[in-house]
């Protein structure tokens, strides 16, 4: 036997009403997001021309598989060229005095805001007139001149990040300049080094434009081969099929390195 | 042998020199404290001795060894920064092994080290913890334990507690003391906290815009200032502007005689002035006794003024007593029962005090 009768909960509150606007809007913006991807999905389980969804899929994977393997060399390579760059460009960007650094700067983000079709152009012209040489090993090299920004920011942000304290630290202890590097830099610019690694897998990985220009004849990545078949054979629930598998490899990719890059080693909590 | 010399380094960026000329001996087993405002050089000076800074002239010595152009790692110095600076990622015993490991030593003489500096900084049993899981203090004894467990030759300490809480600082300034006796290191420390150079300098440096105002003990440097700056700098003192007029006495009791805005005012004998020059001279506010407005200064106290009290400031352990001696003020501490009968005064008083406690300085 309560002493009063306890206040019913307003059944729509001012707070509520907000509430439920914020969660629709937001439900809203993810539903514009992954409409496109539904409708992609649903067009590839469409059964046009007598064959099934699941056919249009064992089709695609089955002969999608060399062009993935294409994609994942050269993403890997390049990458790896990337880091190579950027690692020691960063350093010196952000440790030494350097006149003109801001231009500098600026002139290296250059690849980021010319479009990519005059990026390939130039390319193309270098590669056939210039160098000549072998034009898988300039494909790889497109792809590094391409991203290797957003390989470069992230990690000069990092390292600007970093108090110069820890290498000096380091330093009186005895470390040569390639010790701190690999056993204090290197481990505390982590989050830069994994968010550079992973916006260029993903810029380099779904990369048509570029690749339409230089590649040689011999390799079809998988973006080009998707971009190929729409310019072909339209929107056939095969091609909608490979689009799905790009799409879900891409995820994975990405899941996959928050899973790596989420460890101890490369978290760089440090403190003050 | 570890002794470290300065030979009139000077470090300039531009114009400006944040060092200039700057020569200092400190013997083997020495504690040694940098002291100055902030921008007096005194980082910048320690930061040339571990060669993280390059002298722009002079040279820096560690026993007959010039390491002027070596670099840090070739010196083999412990320095411990303003803030702990462990590395976040490292455990606190692959800190503390550190510089053993990045030297190439064995593995197992590596943990055996880390585990007897654990031990001597008071944190056995905390190894495998992150740096991130440590105090404040805890972090700061880590760091020490980290420049100890190389056997440096010489300790620099930047500032090493500024960034702690006052109950913190004054434990940790006499384990640092501690350590640095027990294992004999000669120490060279950077403080801009009178307290902190007086409790555990064999020597104190005082520095003021990139040079060295004096060297001394405590006791020299708050006694006898060579300079206004350092009398000024180190603790409270009363500045009373005026000419060295004549001396009287002979040896022990030689004074010299300043005249002061017309006051005549006894002061200690330093053989570096002389009559006709003009010099601040100063007196310390607890070497001041002050007496009523009629009393009689006892024998030695030669030098008598009058005065009207302004206010008081009781401030627990002494009173600020804050007197106006003819247009300008001078601050005498009283303590014991005088602190509160202070207060009960009508405002004329006298204040009297020996030569001994009058120090001239050049002007």
């Amino acid at each position: 036997m309560s002493a009063g009768v306890a206040a019913r909960r307003p059944r729509l509150g001012a707070r509520r009403l907000a509430a439920l606007v914020s969660h629709g809007y937001i439900w809203l913006c993810l539903g514009l997001f992954v409409l496109p991807f539904i409708a992609l999905l649903v067009q590839s389980l469409g059964a046009r021309g007598g064959t099934s969804g699941i056919d249009n899929f064992s089709a695609a994977i089955g002969s999608f598989a060399d062009n993935l393997w294409w994609s994942f060399r050269i993403t890997a390579l390049t990458l790896v060229i990337d880091l190579a760059v950027c690692l020691p460009a960063a350093y010196a960007l952000v440790r030494y005095p350097l006149p003109g650094k801001r231009l500098i700067f600026s002139l290296l983000q250059l690849p980021l805001y010319v479009p990519g079709a005059v990026i390939g152009l130039s390319l193309l012209l270098t590669y056939t007139f210039v160098y000549r040489f072998d034009r898988s090993l300039g494909l790889v090299l497109a792809m590094a001149v391409g991203s290797f920004p957003l390989m470069l920011t992230p990690i000069v942000v990092a390292l600007k990040d970093l108090p110069i304290v820890f290498e000096e630290a380091a330093e009186c202890l005895g470390a040569s300049r390639w010790q701190i590097y690999r056993k204090v830099v290197f481990p505390l610019i982590g989050p830069g080094v994994s968010a550079g690694l992973l916006l260029c897998f993903i810029i380099v990985f779904n990369e048509y434009l570029v690749t339409l220009f230089v590649h040689p004849p011999t390799i079809e990545t998988a973006p080009l081969r998707v971009f190929n078949l729409v310019r072909t054979a339209g929107l056939a629930p095969t091609t909608a099929a490979l689009a799905v598998v790009m799409q879900v490899v891409s995820f994975l990719a990405v899941l996959l390195f928050f899973r790596i890059f989420g460890t101890r080693h490369f978290r760089g909590t440090y403190i003050l | 042998m570890a002794t470290v010399h300065l030979a009139s380094i000077t470090k300039r960026y531009g114009d400006t020199a944040a060092v200039d000329d700057v020569t200092l001996d400190v013997a083997d087993g020495e504690l040694v404290t940098l002291l100055g405002p902030s921008g007096c050089g005194k980082t910048t000076t320690l930061r040339m001795i571990a060669g993280l800074v390059e002298p722009t002239s002079g040279h820096v010595f560690f026993g007959d060894r010039d390491v002027t152009y070596l670099p840090p790692r070739s010196r083999n110095i412990g320095f411990v920064f303003q803030t702990p600076a462990l590395f976040p990622h490292l455990t606190v015993a692959d800190n503390i092994g550190f510089g053993l490991s990045v030297k190439g030593s064995p593995k197992a003489a590596v943990a055996s080290r880390v585990d007897e500096m654990l031990a001597m900084v008071g944190l056995a049993g905390y190894g495998a913890r992150l740096p991130a899981q440590l105090s404040g203090g805890q972090q700061q004894r880590v760091a020490l334990a980290r420049v100890l467990a190389t056997d440096p030759t010489v300790l620099l300490f930047d500032e090493p507690l500024s960034a702690l809480d006052r109950n913190l600082r004054d434990t940790l300034k006499y384990s640092i003391l501690d350590l640095q006796r027990r294992t004999g290191k000669t120490a060279i420390y950077v403080t801009h906290d009178q307290s902190e150079a007086f409790a555990i300098s064999d020597r104190i440096v005082v520095m003021n815009a990139g040079r060295i105002e004096q060297i001394g003990t405590q006791t020299d440097i708050y006694l006898r200032p060579a300079t206004p700056y350092v009398a000024e700098f180190i603790g409270a003192n009363n500045g009373l502007r005026g000419t060295i007029t004549g001396s009287d006495g002979s040896g022990d009791s030689a004074r010299w005689v300043v005249d002061a805005g017309g006051r005549t005012l006894r002061g200690l004998h330093r053989e570096d002035l002389a009559v006709g020059q003009s010099v601040i001279a100063y007196v310390r506010p607890e070497d001041i006794t002050l007496l009523d407005g009629a009393g009689v200064a006892s024998d030695g106290q030669e030098n008598v003024i009058d005065g009207t009290i302004d206010r008081v400031i009781f401030e627990g352990p002494t009173a600020q007593v804050r007197v106006d001696v003819g247009g300008r003020e001078l601050r005498v501490d009283v303590t014991g029962n005088q602190r509160l009968t202070v207060m009960q005064r009508d405002g004329r008083v006298r204040l009297a005090f020996g030569p001994v406690a009058l120090i001239p300085a050049p002007a």
